[in-house]
């Protein structure tokens, strides 16, 4: 967006609907997805340009909130394509005027829709959260660390004399401890998954007990491998982790262009 | 005179600049506050996390959720106001020399 942009009135009909647009796909006929949309169950169909399509549904010209039932809405139509084909979501809420402004999209930006297809063809997104129990991770450390085990039967030992410095340093070998130990699950984790994905992204941790928020891209061909192998993690740590593992998704993590667009208000 | 001036009113005048000085500060840090959508979205993210632990229930996730849209339909009024970019919406590619 540039100050000099001047913002010149709109030729496009059909005032107050617009496209809502979920994703791009390489296709170079039309096609219909059903009446999935978001806003109680639009008809999802695409509007094409040379190879490319974007998946798109009518809608009032309006900000759509991001309430669960919106993003799910949004989430199931790519979920749907996804099974066909493979696609670059647009984030959520991305209204355009007409058909015409969906074409200057996928004209204009061709090339990088082109490019990003072709190296996101047959990978799929998977989501893997992992949060830890601190009270299970505080009683393995005190199982397994040799020096927060002596320390802490020594201050059990002399409860009455066992000094507020010592609880101290305690505290402060425990924390340590368990930072040491969640860069150890992470890193063995990422490590175990490196041959069945090819590429990792992580994520701002959500809440005080995620440990990891991670996307995995993986091929299409490797579903299964990755499925076994995140099972097979799951069990090795069952006593001390929870695994939150979601997918298969479009790469929303894997994908990112930089649209250029302006408000057409 | 303008010395004495200056170092009668000192205490006076320091203050003052001071204060004024403060204020744009404190302005800009509320202005940067009101456009963040960032804390809010996260929130989301948490609540959305407590509804898949089962730390709370459907109607619980029901009435945060509207107090989470409203907070973040209050930041898109406030980035509005200060003309700054918002997320959803109609939008259309940006003319450039190379459109069509």
């Amino acid at each position: 967006m540039t100050a000099a942009e001047s913002v010149s009135a709109s030729t496009d009909p059909a005032p107050g609907e617009g496209k809502y647009v979920y994703c791009i796909i390489r296709n170079d006929r039309s096609r219909e997805f059903g009446e999935i949309g978001i806003g109680s169950g639009a008809r999802v169909y695409t509007v094409n340009h040379k190879d490319l399509a974007a998946v798109v549904s009518d809608t009032p010209i309006v900000i759509y909130d991001p309430t669960r039932e919106n993003v799910l809405a949004h989430e199931f139509v790519n979920e749907t394509v996804m099974r066909e084909f493979t696609l670059i979501p647009m984030s959520f809420g991305t209204i355009f005027r007409s058909e015409n402004d969906v074409q200057a999209l996928l004209n204009s930006t061709y090339q990088a829709f082109t490019d990003v297809l072709d190296k996101m063809k047959d990978k799929i997104e998977f989501g893997l959260k992992i949060l830890w129990d601190r009270d299970k991770v505080v009683a393995s450390l005190e199982r397994d660390n040799d020096e927060i085990r002596r320390l802490k039967d020594e201050i059990t030992r002399n409860a009455a004399s066992s000094t507020y410095f010592a609880r101290m340093q305690l505290g402060r070998l425990v924390e340590a401890a368990m930072e040491e130990a969640s860069n150890r699950y992470v890193n063995d984790i990422h490590e175990q998954l490196k041959d069945v994905s090819v590429a990792s992204r992580s994520n701002k941790v959500i809440g005080d007990r995620m440990i990891l928020n991670a996307a995995f891209l993986v091929e299409r061909r490797d579903e299964r491998s990755f499925d076994e192998r995140v099972k097979a993690i799951s069990l090795q740590y069952e006593d001390l982790l929870t695994f939150k593992y979601t997918g298969p998704w479009p790469p929303y993590n894997f994908v990112n262009i930089k649209l250029k667009l302006e408000k057409a208000t | 005179m303008g010395l004495l001036t200056n170092i009668l009113l000192a205490p006076f005048l320091g203050p003052v600049w001071g204060t004024q000085w403060t204020l744009e500060k404190i302005d800009r840090v509320v202005r940067d506050e009101l456009t963040d959508d960032t804390p809010v979205k996260e929130d989301l993210m948490a609540l959305q996390m407590q509804l898949e632990m089962g730390e709370i229930d459907d109607a619980e996730y029901v009435r945060r959720e509207a107090e989470i849209m409203k907070r973040l339909r209050e930041v898109r009024e406030w980035r509005e106001k200060f003309g700054m970019s918002t997320s959803g919406g109609p939008v259309r590619i940006a003319e450039s020399g190379e459109s069509e």
